[in-house]
């Protein structure tokens, strides 16, 4: 009997995906953090801070969830021992708790006023118990156990009790199914970083910069120099991941150096900006527009060869080689956007979980797989296996998760049902207020007892009450009971922060019998206590805050939560390598599919490959695939169909498919859609002969010719960017790089003599040690610039001209040129986007959760625990954006592990529970507004009855459509207009 | 007509997420604003009714200010943006109907942003205690 929980090891980003998906599906997490507090070790989005990007709130779902029961973490966590096998995993680990637990700390410091040591620290005195604001609105207080004499003074005070002064190092032991590695990002050692001036006061890390700036903005000031405060003028950006061999480059490194460039320029026009770095390799979604955006501002650029930054005084001079000559420029300030470098906890992995590293020291993962390690039953995903980017990560823990599934046993979490609720209907409304005095804290500020009686003479309220707290179990009890026995059917709490406690106190609302929306949150810490210091003013507006949340809560309505059907089944359309990998998964995860192609074949335009970059054989992982795809009872493969007609809404979709030779139609029912439709690559037509001449190829004919021996050309030229990252096609395709690479490295096997053109050189990741090799086995490299591609100059001999970066004009006489061109959007997608109203990104691929707000690294959207706001259609692979063979097939793992969130299920809740919107019928004229402004495509018209209808999963109860409404008929269930008018009114008496 | 007493009510509007989480970070760092500040949380500010604005201002609120998350950034997706060009919107209809649409400020304050949000605060209630009680109080008993 296998078991079903998991082990997840480390706090990046994947790993709490994953532990969230798993929990969604069913299956408990056990999480161990080598930390003692949630963000000890960074993650790679929190240690970057790409595009000075904070998004705490995304973050926090994963920490909400901590509260559901789902998840078990442990602190000061090491593991010992593994024994067993996949499925039965025994884990031997040591761990010691927090000494304060954050869940049951309410801030008050009482415990760092007693506290009687005082340490001196280069930022200032402090005590032995001391808070950290790292993390703005939580503080987390830890104890300096060098000073700290445990003399137990704090422990005394605690009101809640939740801080022990001895907390026992201990040992546990579980067992475990599976276990997913998922350590943290490690920032380059500071003597490490000593040959870019790492030291000396005006060198600043690019993340420890906007980690300042995130209580005010990136802003002029943020520019103060550190030695003497005065304002940077001329500042320098240095990539340092491309000029040190220990550090490697995360994908979005060359896009964070530019905006952060490009913001310099933005905050102060009158600041001197030179970024140096030599590729940029931006090929993310809508990466490329920023070199563009940041040179148009007036920044300067030096594609250094190598650098060296040294201290003048106050100033520093960057030393620079280029195309052979040296150079010397003095800058007020240098910033450094630093990579990552080789997990230091590997060693410890390998000694105890036998998981073997890779060449570059990071964890050694099984190509085509989502973190596969060389010990089966465990998995290392995120930043552990190598540099990525932060859409990877995420997506690597969705992935991983579809692979665990197979050795866990039955699930065995569900979420508690909510005890039944009472009914309230036709009973006057009675408001009970209850007062949290944060286990007395508050007495400090305000005189409660006087707000207690004002409160009581409020009309309409029958039992006003100061209780001692609602957030801990024992206090949550309390305030439920106390409820209960007053009778009353309305509630408002007056407590703290609803944006970390809401789901406690929603339960404290439930366990007392009344539905949560007859209930009313009011911050009195944070709005009152916290922020003013005027007794009486602060009284009065406690008051007014009450009596707002009174007014609001006498008119609420107890809705029942809305549930919505899901049908099993998905349709994948397309049958290229991500559709065929979607399919396989999801069928050995028990859920029938319908693979739709167009074509005869399956395959799609990973047809022609053979090997990738690293070596991995494609052609026989393709061959594989199809065959297991092909011979799986429960996946049904349409070859020659085509997608002709489409209706529905997320978990209720009918499709009909139709033979266009045989124009045989088929009906089809699935409650989710993958866009696996592929892309195209570019045939260059009119460009350096192609098509007329027989020695102009593409890197996709080379490949071919290659594997058939057909090649016997001696001299080869390759051309990069062959109608990409200009006008028409602003984006980058992201494996053309490496594709030329790939080729040339075959021919140079063979003696043949290789030059590449290049604009700039897109090996990122890994892929940078390819370029070393290729340099090494005499491949030339020859770069030019944007406005001055190659010519060709004869046809007899083939001969190609080219003006060098550095001003050197060159011709070269070829046998074969080959031109690297991208990939562009299948032709069809703008009539699958009409068929499905899905939308389309700028270049033409489809919108998806990585899309909003025009850049990748948009974390908010992919962060968000909303498998379903692109509606249950997810695209995948090429359709998606240009990305590699591995990459395609990482998308689809990724889609799988989202859809198995919810597919399964018979019926599913609205994830906002009961507060998502509703539609007023009498009221609603089916203009279709609110269809139009919903990001979530959560409405719909109903074609019937020609009024609005929502469909409860999918809405995120933001409230757009209660706006865009003409006639009123939208509105939130929480915060109808009915009730907000009076909240509004009383909030001002 | 203004004197020194004259003790303005803000009404500010704030989203449930940057918004508020403004508030929570000023209130973690202990930051001190003024106490007429009368919060009121909105989903989203692109959630936020014109309606509620203008009754804000009828029934006694002497400025009114609004935050959310910065455009680019909203919780859902693009909310801000419509929030952004009705409250534009907004402030013309009121200067037509005589009250100032100055009194009426968007300013957007990120989740860590807590001394923006302060900072808007005092800088707000200035700004009002100057311009002097509402027009529409007149009439009040």
């Amino acid at each position: 009997m296998a078991e079903s929980t998991v082990l997840v090891y480390g706090t990046n980003l994947a790993g709490y995906r994953a532990a969230y998906a798993l929990a969604k599906i069913g299956y408990k997490t056990i999480l161990l953090n080598r930390g003692a507090y949630v963000d000890q070790y960074r993650n790679q989005a929190l240690a970057q801070l790409p595009l000075d990007f904070c998004w705490i709130c995304g973050h926090m779902p994963q920490r909400l969830f901590i509260g559901l029961g789902a998840m078990e973490v442990h602190y000061n966590a090491q593991i010992l021992e593994v024994n067993g096998e996949p499925g039965n995993f025994v884990v031997r680990f040591k761990k010691r708790d927090p000494y304060v637990n954050n869940f049951a700390c309410t801030e008050c410091s009482a415990c760092v006023t007693a506290c009687p040591i005082e340490v001196e620290t280069p930022s200032g005195k402090r005590k032995a118990i001391y808070e950290i604001p790292y993390i703005g609105w939580e503080n987390v207080y830890l104890i300096d156990d060098k000073n700290c004499t445990k003399c137990g003074k704090c422990e005394e005070v605690c009101p809640t009790k939740c801080l022990k002064v001895d907390r026992p190092v201990e040992e546990k032991e579980v067992k475990v199914g599976a276990i997913i590695l998922a350590t943290e990002y490690e920032e380059p050692l500071d003597e490490d970083l000593k040959k870019f001036g790492y030291g000396h006061p005006n060198v600043v890390k690019n993340s420890d910069l906007a980690r300042r700036s995130l209580l005010t903005n990136f802003v002029r000031n943020s520019l103060i120099r550190p030695s003497d405060g005065k304002l940077a003028q001329k500042i320098a950006v240095i990539l340092t991941p491309q000029y040190n061999p220990k550090e490697f480059e995360s994908y979005n490194l060359s896009v964070s150096c530019v905006y952060r460039a490009y913001r310099i320029k933005e905050v102060y026009p009158e600041a001197n900006v030179k970024m140096f770095f030599r590729e940029f390799k931006g090929y993310g979604k809508g990466h490329y527009q920023w070199l563009e955006k940041a040179l148009s501002k007036g920044v300067e650029l030096a594609r250094a060869d190598d650098l060296e930054v040294i201290g003048k005084g106050e100033n520093l001079v960057v030393k620079y080689s280029l195309y052979g000559k040296a150079y010397e420029e003095e800058f007020e300030m240098v910033i450094l956007v630093t990579g990552q470098r080789a997990p230091s906890v590997m060693e410890e992995l390998r000694k105890v979980l036998k998981v073997e590293p890779d060449e570059f020291g990071f964890c050694k993962v099984d190509p085509f797989t989502s973190g596969k390690t060389s010990v089966e039953g465990i998995f290392a995903v995120g930043e552990l296996t190598g540099p990525k980017g932060n859409p990877e990560i995420v997506w690597e823990g969705y992935g991983v998760v579809s692979e665990v599934l197979k050795y866990l046993g039955e699930p065995n979490f569900a979420p508690q049902p909510p005890p039944p609720f009472r009914e309230v209907r036709g009973e006057p409304p009675k408001v009970g207020v209850f007062i949290c005095s944060c286990f007395g804290e508050f007495n400090n500020y305000i005189d409660l007892e006087r707000l207690k009686s004002k409160v009581s003479e409020i009309p309409g309220v029958t039992h006003v009450d100061v209780v001692k707290g609602c957030c801990t179990p024992p206090t949550m009890q309390e305030v439920a009971q106390k409820i209960k026995e007053s009778g009353v059917n309305r509630v408002v709490l007056a407590v703290c922060t609803i944006l970390q406690k809401l789901l406690r106190f929603r339960r404290v609302v439930m366990m007392a019998g009344l539905n949560p929306l007859l209930s009313e949150f009011l911050r009195l810490r944070e709005d009152v206590i916290r922020v003013h210091e005027d007794r009486d003013k602060m009284l009065e507006k406690a008051y007014a805050l009450i009596y707002g949340g009174v007014e609001k809560v006498k008119r609420a309505v107890a809705y029942a939560t809305p549930v919505g059907k899901i049908k099993t089944g998905v349709i994948v359309l397309g049958g290229g390598p991500a559709g065929l990998e979607v399919a396989r998964l999801l069928a050995e995860n028990k859920v029938p599919v319908f693979l739709v192609e167009k074509s005869k074949e399956l395959g799609g335009l990973a047809k022609t490959l053979t090997r990738d970059l690293e070596g991995h054989n494609i052609r026989d992982h393709l061959a594989e695939l199809i065959r297991t795809v092909e011979e799986n009872e429960r996946i049904k493969v349409f070859k020659g169909f085509e997608l002709v007609e489409f209706t529905g809404t997320a978990g209720n979709y009918y499709a009909l498919i139709e033979n266009k030779e045989s124009h045989e139609k088929v009906f089809l029912e699935a409650g989710a859609v993958v866009l696996a439709v592929g892309g195209v690559e570019f045939k260059p037509y009119g460009a350096y002969y192609y098509g007329e001449d027989d020695r102009v190829l593409t890197q996709r004919e080379l490949e071919e010719a290659i594997s058939k021996d057909a090649v016997k050309a001696k001299k080869v030229v390759m051309i990069q960017c062959v109608g990409s990252r200009n006008e028409t096609r602003p984006y980058c395709s992201r494996v053309c790089c490496s594709h030329a690479l790939k080729n040339a490295l075959a021919l140079v096997e063979k003696g043949v003599e290789v030059t590449i053109l290049y604009r700039d050189l897109n090996t990122y990741g890994f892929k940078e040690n390819y370029k070393k090799i290729a340099e090494e086995s005499g491949i030339k490299f020859i770069r030019f610039g944007k406005d001055k591609y190659p010519q060709v100059i004869s046809r007899d001999p083939l001969t190609v001209k080219v003006e060098t970066t550095s001003g050197d004009e060159l011709t070269l006489n070829a046998d074969l040129l080959v031109l690297s061109v991208g990939i562009i959007p299948n032709p069809d997608n703008e009539r699958l986007a009409k068929l499905l109203n899905f939308r389309l990104d700028e270049y033409g691929f489809f919108d998806s959760d990585a899309n909003a707000c025009p850049y990748e690294e948009a974390i908010k959207r992919i962060m968000k625990p909303f498998e379903l706001s692109t509606k249950g259609i997810f695209a995948v692979g090429l359709a998606h954006s240009p990305r590699s063979y591995t990459e395609a097939i990482l998308t689809a793992k990724d889609a799988v592990g989202k859809i198995l969130t919810f597919i399964r299920k018979p019926q599913l809740p609205a994830p906002n529970a009961m507060y998502v919107s509703a539609v007023k019928e009498f009221k609603c004229t089916g203009c279709g507004m609110c269809v139009v402004v919903c990001p979530y495509y959560a409405r719909s018209i109903d074609k019937g009855r020609k009024i609005a209808t929502v469909t409860p999963y999918l809405c995120d109860s933001c409230g757009a459509c209660l706006v865009a409404c003409p006639s009123e008929a939208a509105y939130l269930r929480d915060a109808r207009g009915e009730m907000m008018v009076p909240y509004i009114d009383a909030l001002l008496m | 007509m203004q004197d020194d007493s004259f003790e303005p009510k803000i009404f500010y509007a704030l989203c449930a997420w940057c918004g508020s989480g403004g508030t929570e970070t000023a209130g973690a760092f202990r930051l001190k604003y003024p106490e007429n500040i009368r919060p009121f949380r909105v989903n989203c500010t692109g959630a936020l009714d014109p309606v509620y604005i203008l009754r804000a201002l009828v029934e006694g609120a002497d400025g009114v200010c609004i935050s959310g998350c910065h455009p680019g950034d909203c919780h859902y997706d693009i909310g801000n943006f419509r929030a952004r060009r009705r409250i534009a919107i907004m402030k013309e209809i009121l200067n037509v109907f005589g009250i100032d649409g100055d009194r009426v400020w968007l300013r957007w304050v990120a989740h860590g942003e807590g001394k923006k949000l302060a900072d808007t605060a005092y800088e707000f209630t200035e700004f009002i205690k100057k311009k002097g009680p509402n027009p529409l109080k007149r009439w009040d008993t």
